[in-house]
Formats: structure tokens, sequence, C-alpha cells
């Protein structure tokens, strides 16, 4: 298949219907042929794969070369020129000084995008909401430079219509502007976005504090990320729900786990509490003598 | 309380006599008074923070000795103590027998040597144990050990303090309580130039950064230091040799290289990072053959890397195949060994390290090839079917600032009162001139 006729299949693939034994084969081929497009057109990646992991043999995903994530910290690693990268995403991590640097072309941006758009089509549907998202504007104010919670607040922002900001640029939350979105609203659902330890800290302990309530009885959280610098205050997933809920009156809400290297193709959480994969995207579970596991992603 | 003299040259075989002498009694400027503010921020495991004196005593004192020896005993009885590696070779090297051999080697001369004082001591987290060899080899010199643990727990460091806790309170030994201080504290400045200012002997494991930030401190004018910082280190084999051995003989072999290798993550500075295999590439190739495969047996069976050691082992592997030109191949077996291939050996070999069970390998004709690259980093050579007869004379003639020990291998994390070149009795005592 050439290339842009593959992209074009794997655009059509669904989001979540196919079983394991037409996912893998699918997901398989593919990765194939990603992992021979980068071999041709990155150097370092090249070099790895001679080297080290060997050329493009799989017969089982399992078989696959593997890249760790953290090379990204370590390695300018580009398949096209310099000239074409429109965004560059950063990530801190969750441990050590170094950043992540991740450059993305035109196409790779655009199907981000996409594969996002489908996963959250098909768990609230295509009709645009309004949004509110929990941060201020100035974390996406620099479009050029891309942390997660940029590309994150930036890539749910498709899916909201009406976006605002609970946050003041100093991160204090202003409860009057909050309080004037959700009275435009009342008979529909509200998106309401935010990373974490953002919501917990500027939103649910803010409130707890104030002693007061929010009526967003109407809100779905999505919130994802994970607790990073408040590790000491994490705390589990029920209890973040209770406290949410008697904050903000919020008891729709789904946690997603997504990583920077692969922005769009995350894994959201159902009303049940698991993360889903989708069809681009498959853990695997290698054995050694520690179960190491990653997730794979095409997007 | 008894201090041990060493008998005079002359008198037959030089051995350890003691007498009875009594000690000068207490006054005031010996107890070394720690501010309270200073106290109160660090954590005292083991000894008495308000009796800390700083006066020495001879080398090889008797009660130290006997202490250390009794120390020894009580390890190897404990259960939990004997299933540690690093903490029965500890107690090993520290029984009595092999305390007496230390001394008789000293007691040649019939002169007197005094300990420094007190001895501040900053021990390493990448091998728990090196803080008792540590204590020892400070309470052999003579002085008062203060000793600050690693901040991170371990079993090792565990059993050790409950077990010397508990012999301190013995009567027998009451009075080292103000000779023999654990503590723990987090890097700070205020704790550590607080010691810096009243140790005599400044002991520093732990690195480059490590040193470079004790030696920061103001200390002492007479004060010294003996400093370890990072080190490389490297293991020459010939393959012929490998490839004579009977069966039972590589394994035997084989057994030793993986505790050089694997018993302290290879994070040691005497852990082997590099091994040459020295002579004709076709052997060299079959003698791998021979080895690897049973490297790899033993430590599937023996060694138990967590998960995020075997990621940090995978993404450094990766990091070297893409960045180091001279890197032909990784070989990866299973998890638990990765060998590096090099196409030859570089100014900037000492950079090539690897953790968890990762070789670089290299195949050259002769020694001689190192010569250029061995620079003071250089620590320890272990040898596998070399001369090391030979290794001494190369190491003379082409005038060598590394290397400061040649061993065979398996014996490279032997930890001895000899190391990173220095004789740290010597380092850490005076010589009395009594005409």
């Amino acid at each position: 298949m050439s290339e842009s006729d593959a992209l074009i299949d794997v655009q059509q693939w669904p989001v979540f219907e196919w079983p394991q034994s037409i996912k893998r084969p699918r997901l398989l081929d593919e990765l194939r042929r990603l992992t021979d497009l980068h071999y041709g057109a990155c150097e370092q990646y090249g070099t790895l794969l001679d080297k080290m992991l060997g050329r493009n043999t799989a017969n089982e995903l399992e078989e696959l070369p593997f890249l760790p994530v953290r090379l990204f910290k370590h390695e300018r690693l580009l398949s096209v020129p310099a000239a074409d990268v429109v965004k560059t995403m950063t990530s801190s991590g969750t441990s050590g000084q170094s950043v992540s640097q991740i450059f993305l072309d035109k196409q790779t941006a655009a199907l981000q995008v996409k594969v996002l758009s489908r996963i959250m089509g098909d768990f609230f549907g295509r009709q645009r909401l309004p949004l509110l998202v929990i941060d201020c504007r100035a974390t996406v104010a620099d479009r050029y430079r891309f942390s997660a919670r940029t590309a994150g607040i930036l890539g749910f922002s498709m899916f909201g219509r009406e976006i605002e900001y609970a946050l003041d640029d100093d991160m204090s939350f202003n409860e009057e502007r909050v309080r004037r979105f959700v009275e435009k609203y009342p008979d529909q659902d509200i998106l309401v976005f935010g990373f974490t330890f953002i919501v917990w800290r500027h939103l649910v302990q803010i409130l707890e504090a104030e002693r007061k309530v929010l009526p967003l009885d109407r809100g779905v959280l999505i919130h994802g990320g994970g607790w990073k610098q408040l590790q000491s205050q994490a705390v589990g997933a029920s209890e973040f729900k209770r406290r949410l809920q008697s904050v903000a009156q919020i008891r729709r809400v789904h946690n997603y786990y997504g990583m920077v290297e692969q922005t769009g193709s995350i894994f959201m959480e159902c009303e049940a509490g698991y993360l889903h994969t989708s069809a681009r995207i498959d853990p695997i579970a290698v054995s050694g003598s520690a179960q190491l596991s990653w997730p794979f992603a095409i997007e | 309380m008894s201090a041990s003299t060493i008998a005079p040259a002359g008198e037959g075989e030089p051995t350890l006599r003691y007498t009875g002498v009594s000690k000068t009694p207490r006054r005031g400027g010996v107890v070394i008074p720690i501010p309270s503010d200073i106290s109160s921020m660090m954590q005292t495991l083991v000894g008495e923070s308000d009796q800390i004196s700083n006066s020495p005593t001879t080398v090889f004192n008797t009660e130290r000795m006997a202490f250390l020896a009794e120390l020894s005993r009580k390890l190897l009885a404990h259960q939990e103590a004997r299933a540690l590696p690093d903490v029965v070779s500890f107690a090993y090297w520290s029984r009595r027998a092999n305390l007496m051999r230390l001394a008789d080697r000293l007691a040649g001369t019939g002169a007197l040597r005094m300990g420094l004082g007190l001895s501040f001591h900053i021990c390493p987290a990448n091998v728990p144990i090196n803080f008792a060899f540590s204590m020892a080899f400070g309470l052999l010199s003579g002085n008062t050990c203060v000793i600050r643990l690693p901040t991170k727990h371990s079993p090792t460091l565990d059993i050790m303090v409950e077990v010397i806790d508990k012999l301190l309170k013995e009567k027998s030994y009451l009075s080292l309580a103000s000779e023999l201080m654990l503590v723990r504290f987090d890097r700070n400045d205020k704790l550590s130039r607080f010691w810096m200012s009243v140790a005599d002997g400044r002991i520093v494991w732990g690195g480059d950064a490590t040193v470079d930030y004790m030696r920061g401190m103001p200390c002492r004018p007479r004060s010294r230091e003996v400093a370890f910082p990072d080190r490389y280190s490297i293991t020459a084999v010939d393959p012929d040799a490998v490839l004579a051995l009977s069966n039972d003989d590589l394994q035997a072999l084989c057994l030793r290289l993986f505790n050089d290798m694997y018993l302290m993550d290879q994070a040691a500075c005497s852990s082997p990072q590099l091994l040459v295999w020295v002579g004709e590439l076709g052997e060299a190739e079959e003698a791998k053959a021979r080895l690897w495969p049973e490297i790899e047996r033993l430590a599937t069976s023996r060694y138990m890397p967590q998960a995020v050691q075997i990621m940090d082992k995978y993404v450094q592997a990766c990091r070297h195949a893409m960045s180091n030109d001279q890197v032909i191949s990784i070989e990866r077996h299973s998890n638990q060994l990765y060998r590096i291939e090099l196409s030859g050996v570089s100014e900037r070999q000492d950079v090539c390290r690897g953790y968890y069970g990762t070789i670089h390998e290299v195949t050259l004709d002769t020694l001689e090839p190192l010569v250029p690259i061995i620079t003071e980093k250089y620590q320890t050579l272990t040898y596998f079917g070399l001369d090391p007869a030979q290794i001494r004379e190369f190491i003379i003639k082409h005038r060598l600032r590394g290397i400061d020990r040649v061993v065979p291998i398996g014996k490279a994390l032997d930890m001895d009162i000899v190391w990173d070149g220095y004789e740290i009795i010597s380092a850490l005592s005076r010589y009395v001139v009594v005409d």
C-alpha cells in the first residue's frame, strides 16, 4: 500500500469496534510500514535499528522494535525536514530535569486531531458543547511551544464552543466568571476540562476552603495528566469524584491517560471506570524477568 | 581501659602485645560541643551526640579490634544478615584473624602511630556496605568516627545499624559510644559545614559531585582528606584461556565474573564496565560463545532487577547505540545481559557505562591500545588468563596515571584497607617520632 493509501485507510478504521483478531494484524501491518518509513527518514532511529533492535521482521506486535519515550529527552528525533515542523510538543515528564521534544509536521498534527475527535465523538456525541476550562488563558498563549497542558487544552477546545477559562492568569479561581458562564447554559450539558492536579488544587480545594458550591450538575468533567508536582497530595479516584461532586455537583467524571509523545490517541475512562484502548493503540505486556508494558500508537 | 602497643622490631616475630594503659581522664576540650540547632537537624542512629570526643587512640587499638571482631561474630550469627552477601563479605573481612593479620603487617616498624582525632565519613548509597568498611578503617586508624549514612534505606543498612547499636550497648563497649556515631541527614550545607569544620579526617565517598561539594566547605588546616570520586573499572581476558577451561572451571569463572558484574547492580566503582578480550578476533568470538550464555543463565537464576532498572538499562543501551560511533552492535540476552560490542576504545571510554548487567566489549591484540586512554579515573583491572607480573610491568613501563588495583576476576568488589590507591590507615593516622 502506498503511503497516501495507507493514510486514507487508517483514517477509516473504526474507533473501538474491532476485535483483537482483526485489530492486531492491521496494527502490525501499519506499524511495520511506519517502522520502515522512520528507518529510512530518521538517522538516529535507523542507527538504533541497525545496531540494536534489528530490522523490520516482526510477525507479532510483541516483536516490533519499541522506542522508549525517554529518548525524546536526549535526541532530536525527526523524520521530516526541520522546516516542515509546525508544532513542538514538550514535556518535563514526571522525573528529571530534561525536557522531551516531540516534533510534529502538518500531517501528523492533523491525524492527531482526527483521532482525538473520533474518540471524543464516540463518548460524548458529535455535538459541540459549551466548554469550561479549569486553567488560565496564559497556558495556551504561545501556540508554538506546546506543553502537555497546552496540548490538552487546545486539543479538547475543538469539542467545545463558547470556551471560558475558570482561572485568571495568576491561577486564581474566578468565581464570578464561572457562575456567569454556567447561568448562560441552564438547560444543557457543559464540558469541563482540566488537568487532574489543577482541578484539585485550583477548583476543589479552593471551593472547599471557601465553603462554596457551584451549580455544575450538568457538567461532564474530563481530566488527565495525573498529579505531577502534587504527588504528595494525590487522592484516589473515588475520593476525587466524591469531593468534586460535593463542591461542584459534577457527577459525570472521565479520567483519561495520554502521552505527549502520541497526543490524540488517548485512553478514555468509561462510566464503569475502565480506560479503553482504541483501534489505533494497544498496550502490550512483554515478559522478561520483570513485566514491562507500554502502549503503541500509530498516530 | 587498655590500649595496644606494637612490639618493637627485633623481639622475634612481630606480634601484637597488649598492655594495660590508663587513659587520660576526659577534659572539656576533647568533647565536641554540638550546637542544638545542628543536633536537632540530624538523626542520631547510634552513639551519644553529647559525648563525642576527638581524642585519638593508637592504630589497631585492642578494644576497637575486639569490637569489630565481635561485630563480625554477631553478623555471622544473625539469620537475616547472613542472607545478604555484602554484609557477609564485611563480616568475613572483619573477623578477628583478618584484623590480626592486618595489624601484624603494620607492626614491624615499631613506630608509634596515633589517629588524627575525629573522622567524618560521607557514605555512598550505591554500595551501602561501604559505610561499615569506612567505619572500620576510621576506628582502626585510631579516630573517633562520625558516619553519615545514605538517606536511602536498604536491608543492609537497617540490619547493620541494628546490630552495631545493640553491640555498643554492651558493657564492654560502652566507652566506644563517645567514639562512634552513626547519623543520617539530607544534604544540608549547615550540617556538612559543621562536621567539616571539626573533622581531622574527611572521608568522602559518593562520586565527583559529592567530592566537589565537600571540598567547598572550610576545614581545619591540618585536616586530611580521603576522597573516593567516580572511577572506571575494566576487565581483561585472554580468550585462549577461556577456551582451554573444562566445563566445571568455566562455570567457576562465570560465577566470579557474575559476582563482579551484578552484585552491586554494576554501580560500584570497581564493577567492570569494559571487557577487553586480549587476543585474536576468531578466538574471542569462540570464547564469547562459551562465556556469555553461562553468564546469562546465572543472571536469570540469581539476579532480579526491578522493572524500573530494566527500563533504565534499555534506554541507556538505546542511547549508546544512537550516540557512540564505535558501537558495532548491541546484543541483548533477554533482559538480563546486554553486550555492547565496540570497534575500538576512545579517550571518552570512561563515559561508556552501563548498569544492571550491561558490558562494553572490545577485542585487542594486546593491552597497548589502552595506554593513551587510561587516565587517573581508572581504578580496578580484573584479569583472567593474563600474568599479573606482566600487567605490573605494563603499568610501570607506560607510566600509567590510573589503575590502582589489579586483581583476578571475582575479586572486583573485595574491599580492603588499601583502596583507590590509598593505604587508608596511613592516610588517617600520624607517625609519632619518639627518639
